[in-house]
């Protein structure tokens, strides 16, 4: 059996940490007592998530008897087990394959969204509390500013290309002009119908003359 | 074969069963002074980051129990003590008198006391009740054991159903390269270093020579499946000069 990589400790750590602080997460973990679930990272080696006597267990898979098997690219599978605001679908749903016992596959789901790292504490093991709080505390402030400056830079893009290059229409225009084409098709479609009648008419005259 | 007759490898010598851990106890009472000043030298202080990733394994929570065997000068215990709190127990063992009392001043000079038992014990046979511990560690200890089955087994044994035994030891090196360097330092650099620091270089080529002998990776891996542990694997540390081996009792 090859090394398992310190990666996949450090991971099982983090998440039996998580296990332990919530009561949900350990009964799960408690109902989950030896199955095991197999995710296959495209592009990476798959893993091996078991329980065992309420310790959840990262190996290299690779086994046949695993109870699920979940397989996808790995922002798919980021995505399937982020947590989610209201119970949300995920989006990534249509993206990722699940076999085997699809039960398990939500169970170990619903588990890793109750074990996620709580990421000041797991800092604050290291370096104490008030630190940790602090580097937090910054790390939002960045976060945030960042999102901002994003959002911001867009915009500005957006204004810059739309109302100076004039390279891309804006979304009023873009809007209005569609309005037109409707407005244009529903015209033409009107007249088609009204020519068709009008031939219909010119027709039956000139039908009952040779008669 | 009489166990009279048998023989176990100290280092590279061979000499009889019975006589291999009065022959390691003697280098542990030799080098037990300078013990903790040599891992820093010859690890360059690398060993604390083993012994630090071995306990990030443990899954210790507080008021739960747990034994370093072959602990000498309590590295392990004391973080160990640190996990299962005042509420918890560690207990501490080793076979050899001198390093079990280094082990025990310096876990009294770091203000451990109530939750932490020193005992002077062989891992063979451990003198602890079955089913006693929720983590069994045994740092560095293992390729001194004269049976390393018999110490398996008495280590699955103390083990509570769900326990888990973490194995930190030398093994042998995967990454590319890196043999021949370990080689020269490990019988050319240990030895003088041995001499200069701790008087005493037969010590230290035993320590050499006592990790070439050492089962390696995988080997380990198949005697902790015989001794009963499941879901058994290892983790590779520097290259392969250290693992970590990991197994519970299911």
């Amino acid at each position: 059996m090859p090394a398992t990589p310190v990666w996949l400790a450090a991971a099982e750590s983090l998440l039996n940490r998580g296990i332990d602080r919530s009561i949900r997460a350990a009964a799960l973990a408690g109902h989950l007592d030896r199955t095991s679930l197999e995710l296959r990272i495209e592009g990476l080696v798959p893993v091996r998530i078991a329980i065992t006597s309420g310790h959840l267990v990262l190996a290299r898979g690779g086994g046949a008897d695993a109870g699920a098997v979940i397989t996808g690219s790995l922002l798919a599978l980021v995505d399937l087990f982020a947590r989610r605001e209201g119970g949300a679908a995920p989006r990534a749903a249509e993206r990722v394959q699940i076999s085997g016992d699809a039960e398990i596959a939500a169970r170990y789901r619903d588990l890793l969204e109750l074990a996620r790292p709580d990421w000041e504490e797991e800092l604050s093991r290291l370096i104490g509390d008030l630190p940790a709080r602090r580097i937090s505390l910054a790390a939002q402030a960045a976060f945030s500013w960042a999102r901002g400056f994003a959002r911001t830079a867009g915009a500005n893009a957006a204004e810059y290309l739309q109302e100076e290059s004039r390279a891309l229409v804006s979304k009023p225009e873009v809007e209005e002009f569609l309005a037109k084409v409707d407005e244009l098709r529903e015209t033409a479609d009107r007249v088609e119908a009204r020519l068709a009648r009008l031939e219909r008419r010119l027709e039956g005259p000139a039908r009952e003359g040779r008669a | 074969m009489k166990i009279s007759d048998r023989s176990a490898d100290f280092g590279f010598e061979k000499v009889l069963w019975a006589q291999k851990a009065g022959r390691v106890r003697a280098v542990f009472s030799s080098v037990a002074g300078k013990y903790d000043l040599m891992n820093d030298l010859m690890s360059f202080g690398v060993h604390r980051l083993w012994k630090h990733f071995t306990l990030s394994l443990t899954g210790l929570k507080p008021g739960q129990r747990a034994l370093d065997v072959a602990g000498g000068t309590g590295d392990l215990a004391i973080g160990l003590a640190r996990q299962v709190g005042k509420s918890g127990q560690v207990v501490l063992s080793d076979i050899n008198p001198e390093m079990l009392a280094a082990g025990r001043d310096r876990l009294l000079d770091a203000g451990f006391a109530g939750n932490v038992e020193c005992v002077l014990a062989d891992a063979e046979r451990l003198p602890c009740a079955g089913d006693s511990f929720d983590c069994v560690t045994i740092g560095f200890g293992l390729r001194n054991v004269t049976d390393k089955g018999a110490a398996l087994a008495s280590m699955y044994r103390v083990l509570k159903p769900g326990g888990q035994l973490l194995v930190l030891e030398f093994s042998k090196p995967v990454a590319p390269g890196l043999k021949p360097l370990y080689d020269a330092y490990s019988f050319g650099v240990l030895p003088r270093l041995g001499e200069w620091v701790a008087k005493d270089a037969a010590s230290y080529r035993y320590l050499a020579e006592s990790i070439r002998m050492h089962p390696d990776q995988e080997a380990l891996l198949a005697m902790l499946a015989e001794a009963g542990f499941g879901q058994t694997r290892y983790h590779n540390l520097t290259g392969g000069i250290v693992a970590v081996h990991r197994g519970y009792k299911i």
